[in-house]
């Protein structure tokens, strides 16, 4: 009864595939009869771009624009409208603006403020990076070691955190680093602290170091990991042959393999922590000093969109600019080599 | 300089799927010192497994490796002071080749920085790579490359040389260039040399001695007349030789063997294949020698004109033969030649097992000079 028709003998399977076929010659047949319209890909791509111009593309030339301005509120002057009679649509400056030249950038070399999220930013940035790389590589490997079992589940579990929402990580972060939370309680239990996470000047910034590494050391393993399978493993045994120990084999080939991906780590997560801005913010909301861990976005942040002043935190954002690509060049120049084989 | 012992090696890889592998099984070879030694065999026969069970880049499953008086079997590779060669030469590719060369001596020898570099100079110039010596192996060519991963093995004047099909990554006219440079330098080294290749022309040219394996067994060891002339079963005698012996099926009748297509063959000395109902056949190419009457007849296909001498490609029936005759016979295709083979010159195996009845010669090991009297004419 079911499984094969009654008629014709073929199985139903057959039948659906044949179906199938008959619908995809129908559909080609249809597309080919289309008129052909040239650059009609654009058409397809032109949602990209819209929204590449108006949410990137425009703010970033806007924000170059701004840095020689004074913020004086919000535009009201009409410069055209649209009248159509039954529609009236006048288009308005975005802003009241006063030119003021390079003064922006002038006061930027006299501001305290600045100077001390740069100090704080950079401070971060000297003991998050390699203390995160190093970590990352260990943990790469440990796991690459071909006697880990499990690999899969552990590289999971370590990547986790980037996937974690900021809300729930930053409350858990707050409750562990607590004076009465659960690190101190640990730490008290063999005799150290307790210690101000969050209201010591010293401490804060460490704090902020503990929660980024927390969070990023995953992503950045697995980027090593993949680097380390990279490597031909015909180069341990060549040096294994040579007379290479454990160790001298990660320094003579693993270490040298693994350059271009360490390079790309190393940029990245120096762009990354100089973007530093959520950690910081939670950690000035449990309580600790501005002053020891206001990062360079967040000072932008405070400039731009509490105290309104947009030319200037618009001039903070190109200076901001200028130093991570300077930064960046550099490690690509000190890294890189011209051997990145 | 060592011998080079293995006594009753087998090796099992794990497989999750299949339980283990055995890649390498009950192999007892003994290479002798300053030997050059040619492990040969088809792909996945365990001749690259065992010359790595030799360098201590793979843990033996049992048996035992010596050099010389040494057992060497627990000791980790870098303890056994071997040298290896590889099929892509596993070149350092960030250190220079002067780097590459000295790697070896910095980690392992007491070498001063300035005895390191005379040393590489001296190897350099031995292989005339002098000139290449601040170069990264991705700015040489693959014969060049190919050197300084023989310098790297060179300059450590290890106890034993190990090659893993060095010569395969070779275009055709630099691998023969590079195989008698390799004889001319392991011969005035004097090192004992295990060489890997699947290739059975580059095992007869440079091998003093030749090991076939297959599936992980060894079939047969000894000089390249002997594997030729004098194969153990079968799988050697067709393995080794180019073009290939042909093969076929034979019945036997007595002294007269009956085969495909109307083959047949009276043998003068039945004693081979007495007690044998059938026999496999085996003829080399240049054993096949076209006559004008009598013989077996078989229908010309394509004829491949070498220069000094063409390949007769021929069928009998469903059979294919292959015959090198001289440069001037060129029968056209689907003309009838006619053909004898000399009973010395003859192949006679056991249908079952592959074993030898009947070789060229019962002699193992043949001389030179004797062998030069007899051969194909």
């Amino acid at each position: 009864m079911a499984g094969s028709d009654a008629r014709t003998g073929t199985p139903p399977s057959t039948r659906r595939q044949a179906l199938v076929d008959a619908f995809r010659y129908r559909r080609q047949a249809l597309t080919e009869r289309l008129p052909e319209l040239p650059g009609v890909a654009y058409v397809f791509l032109l949602p990209f771009f819209v929204l590449f111009a108006v949410f990137l593309l425009f703010p970033i030339l806007y924000t170059i624009y701004l840095s020689f301005f004074t913020f004086q509120g919000v535009g009201g002057t009409t410069v055209f409208a649209i009248d159509l009679g039954f529609f009236y649509f006048p288009v308005q400056t975005i802003s009241n603006l006063e030119f003021v030249g390079l003064r922006n950038y002038e006061r930027l070399l006299t501001d305290r403020q600045f100077h001390n999220a740069m100090y704080n930013t950079v401070f971060i940035l000297l003991f998050q990076v390699p203390l995160m790389i190093t970590i990352a590589l260990g943990l790469a490997v440990a796991l690459d070691a071909s006697f880990v079992r499990l690999r899969g589940l552990w590289r999971t579990t370590l990547a986790l955190p980037i996937s974690a929402n900021l809300v729930a990580y930053a409350t858990v972060f707050v409750l562990l680093m607590q004076e009465q939370g659960l690190v101190n309680y640990a730490l008290g239990l063999v005799g150290i602290g307790p210690i101000p996470w969050f209201t010591s000047e010293f401490w804060s910034r460490f704090t902020i170091v503990g929660a980024v590494t927390w969070r990023w050391t995953g992503y950045n393993m697995i980027i090593l990991l993949a680097g380390l399978q990279n490597v031909p493993q015909q180069l341990y045994e060549a040096a294994e042959i040579d007379g290479a120990n454990r160790l001298e084999k990660f320094r003579y080939v693993t270490l040298p393999q693994l350059r271009p991906v360490l390079l790309f780590v190393a940029v990245t997560s120096t762009i990354g922590t100089f973007k530093l801005f959520s950690e910081p913010l939670i950690v000035s909301d449990a309580g600790a000093p501005l002053s020891a861990t206001r990062t360079i976005v967040q000072y932008i942040y405070e400039t731009a969109f509490i105290d309104f002043r947009l030319g200037y935190a618009s001039a903070l954002t190109w200076v901001l600019i200028a130093i991570v690509s300077a930064l960046s060049v550099f490690q690509i120049k000190a890294l890189g080599g011209d051997d990145g084989a | 300089m060592a011998t080079i012992q293995i006594d009753s090696l087998r090796k099992e890889f794990e497989n999750d799927e299949a339980g283990s592998i055995v890649a390498v099984e009950d192999v007892d070879l003994t290479v002798e010192d300053g030997e050059f030694l040619v492990l040969v065999g088809p792909s996945g026969c365990g001749k690259t497994t065992t010359l790595r069970c030799v360098a201590g880049l793979e843990d033996v499953t049992s048996g035992a490796i010596r050099f010389g008086d040494r057992d060497v079997t627990d000791l980790q590779a870098r303890e056994r002071e071997v040298a290896m060669v590889f099929q892509n030469y596993a070149l350092y590719p960030h250190m220079n080749v002067r780097k590459n060369l000295g790697f070896g001596l910095k980690l392992s020898s007491g070498l001063s920085s300035a005895g390191i570099r005379e040393r590489v100079d001296d190897v350099a110039e031995m292989l005339g790579i002098g000139d290449l010596l601040g170069k990264k192996p991705k700015e040489l060519s693959g014969g060049q490359q190919q050197r300084v991963a023989l310098g790297r093995a060179i300059i450590r004047e290890p106890a034993v040389f190990l090659m893993d099909e060095p010569l395969s990554n070779l275009d055709a006219k630099l691998r023969a260039e590079m195989r008698t440079e390799l004889q001319e330098l392991q011969h005035e080294l004097g090192v004992t040399t295990m060489y890997v290749t699947h290739d059975q022309t580059e095992a007869m040219a440079m091998g003093h001695r030749i090991a076939v394996m297959n599936d992980g067994t060894l079939q047969q060891v000894g000089t390249p007349e002997a594997v030729y002339r004098s194969p153990t079963n079968e799988f050697v005698a067709n393995f080794i030789g180019s073009p290939s012996i042909n093969l076929l099926t034979a019945d036997v009748d007595g002294g007269t063997l009956t085969g495909p297509a109307g083959f047949e063959y009276a043998l003068e000395d039945a004693t081979p294949v007495a007690g044998h109902d059938r026999v496999r056949v085996g003829i080399r190419p240049e054993d096949i020698r076209p006559v004008n009457a009598d013989g077996n007849e078989a229908e010309a296909s394509v004829v491949e004109p070498m220069g000094n001498e063409n390949f007769l490609y021929m069928g009998m029936g469903d059979l294919e033969l292959t015959a090198r005759i001289a440069n001037d016979l060129r029968p056209a295709p689907g003309e009838t030649v006619r053909f004898e083979v000399d009973e010395a010159a003859l192949y006679l195996f056991d249908v079952a097992t592959g074993e030898a009845l009947k070789t060229m010669t019962d002699e193992t090991d043949v001389a030179v000079g004797e062998y030069t009297t007899t051969g194909g004419e």
